[in-house]
């Protein structure tokens, strides 16, 4: 059995890849937010830190749409699944949540970027400036409503895979927590790498904010793989089946053992607890940490997409 | 400060409300699907009388304009048992199961795969069909593909647009050389399938995944006995 071809595969890598995006965009907005809110207040838009998770989230939505549609066989009639709606598909729903999630996006944004935008107009357009002026008083609820899409965004993806009964491996009650989690994790990882490319201070306080929820993050989602797999292998019968060939040797065992637990969770752990404890953080280390998650969730994403599909119930 | 929090939680509570209260929406509309029809069509496949020749495979491929290298329809062919002199094979049919409650149907984004409430055939409406291979990915059954033709997810509809249109039994059916298979209507007391059902031991594949398949099969006599 080729790793990347066997008969009862349907979904291929384009849709890993989508999961991981998704993942990254819910992820990043929620730093925001939470930078935003506990950390840097009125001032957050100056952060480097702060300007790439705004920059990322709405480019990994979009590039992840757009891997989606070239990925039907059929994509000039995308428009479609905009139009036509069955509210007990898993993916209607999850449109319907991307959709909202970027109108609630946008709307974060414009007050998180209040004052450059109104600087920038300088008046010209009054519009602009009642626009931003409504949207400001209504910012609380505008964050909350966001904060909730995204995490629905990030669980969205896991409830896609695990509502698919043909696979007992994906049709798993864990599947959208564990997506859930390590989304949010690679919206971290995401953040941290952008904003040392924008040439944020890796020692700031945004970076020690991050690390500080990433710890708990990574040993909640090794909780979350054990409890996935220990789940599998005791319900026996093509559960089983599935745990075992997807952890056993071959490609995706490497993929697993060595890409995910070790590279993925274990280093970042390490350097995290490491860098907590020597208070001083410099640049190579932030980003070879963060390198190593992202890579790890993208692993995560393609492991789980793939030898899901391998077992059939 | 303290205000803002308040507001942010205000914000954030009603719309976990809304959003709860969406999803008891979206729980809630299923139930609508349930008028009873009196037409609710099946299919048996004797596995005792099929000799594994395949002319229904042709003749559903012929009527149904079904393109070469995809099939609505196959014939899996298992063994040989036994020893030299008494060698057997089993054959079992390959095809969409016209599940009761459809997985297939539940996860089209679209609504592109649908279940026909007069006569309980599954079916796929090709032009409001994406592409999406949600369907593909969600048959337990493994039947359904792209048709290289039309883009579009598709299977064996029991002949709905060629010969039931006709009045007429579906190809394979028809074609069988040995009467292997029996279609007709489970809610019809009198009708030829449910006499059959009712006068012999028959299995259906992975009920336990609550799909209530309506291919129903009677096991050969001499098959491979698996734990
Ligand atoms: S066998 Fe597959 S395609 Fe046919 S109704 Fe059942 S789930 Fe749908
Ligand atoms: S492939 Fe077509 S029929 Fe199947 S789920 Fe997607 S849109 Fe629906
Ligand atoms: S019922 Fe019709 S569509 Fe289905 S397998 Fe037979 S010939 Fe093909």
């Amino acid at each position: 059995m080729n790793p990347f071809h066997f008969d009862s595969l349907i979904w291929h890598w384009p849709i890993a890849i989508y999961l991981f995006l998704a993942g990254i965009s819910a992820g990043a907005i929620c730093f925001a937010v939470l930078l935003k809110h506990f950390k840097l207040g009125k001032d957050a838009y100056k952060s480097s830190f702060v300007q790439a998770a705004c920059l990322l989230a709405p480019l990994a939505v979009f590039a992840g749409l757009g891997i989606l549609v070239l990925d039907l066989t059929k994509p000039f009639d995308f428009w479609k699944i905009l139009v036509f709606y069955n509210p007990t598909s898993i993916m209607s729903v999850g449109v319907a949540v991307l959709m909202i999630y970027q109108v609630a996006l946008f709307a974060w944004l414009a007050c998180l970027f209040k004052e450059p935008i109104s600087n920038w107009c300088d008046h010209r357009w009054p519009v602009v400036d009642r626009v931003l002026n409504v949207l400001t008083r209504h910012e609380p609820t505008v964050t909350g409503l966001l904060v909730i899409l995204a995490l629905s965004l990030g669980a969205y993806t896991g409830f896609l895979l695990s509502a698919l009964t043909t696979y007992p491996m994906l049709n798993n009650p864990v599947l959208p927590i564990l997506f859930l989690v390590s989304g949010i994790s690679s919206g971290a990882a995401g953040t941290l790498l952008g904003g040392l490319l924008l040439k944020g201070n890796p020692d700031g306080k945004e970076v020690h904010f991050i690390h500080h929820i990433e710890i708990p993050l990574i040993l909640f989602e090794l909780v979350l793989i054990f409890t996935f797999f220990i789940g599998l292998i005791i319900s026996g019968g093509q559960s089983q089946v599935a745990a075992f060939t997807a952890l056993g040797q071959g490609f995706w065992g490497w993929i697993f053992w060595a890409g995910i637990i070790l590279v993925g969770l274990t280093l970042p752990l390490a350097f995290n607890l490491f860098m907590t404890a020597s208070s001083k953080r410099k640049l190579s280390y932030v980003a070879i940490t963060a390198s190593c998650s992202l890579l790890g969730v993208l692993l995560l994403r393609n492991f789980i997409l793939y030898t899901g599909q391998m077992t059939v119930a | 400060m303290e205000n803002k929090r308040r507001l942010f939680l205000k914000g954030a509570c009603a719309t976990a409300v809304g959003a709860v209260a969406s999803t008891k929406f979206v729980a809630a509309q299923p139930e609508t699907e349930t008028i009873e029809a009196d037409v609710n069509y099946a299919l048996i496949h004797d596995e005792t009388k099929c000799i594994g020749c395949e002319v229904c495979v042709d003749a559903c491929r012929e009527t149904n304009n079904v393109p070469e290298g995809v099939s609505r329809l196959e014939i899996v062919k298992t063994g040989p048992f036994g020893e030299y002199p008494e060698q057997y094979f089993r054959f079992s049919r390959k095809s969409c199961q016209h599940c009761d409650a459809t997985p297939c149907v539940n996860v089209c984004p679209t609504g592109a795969a649908y279940k026909d409430p007069k006569t309980g055939i599954v079916s796929v409406d090709s032009w409001k069909c994406v592409g999406c291979m949600y369907c593909i990915a969600a048959c337990p059954y493994q039947i359904r593909f792209i048709n290289p033709v039309t883009k579009a997810a598709d299977k064996c509809d029991f002949c709905k647009e060629t010969r039931l249109k006709e009045g007429k039994q579906p190809a394979c059916v028809t074609a069988c050389p040995t009467k292997a298979l029996v279609f007709g209507n489970l809610k019809d007391p009198d009708s030829e399938i449910v006499k059959v059902l009712k006068a012999t031991p028959n299995y259906r594949s992975k009920t336990e995944l609550g799909t209530r398949p309506k291919l129903f099969r009677i096991a050969a006599k001499e098959g491979e006995i698996v734990l």
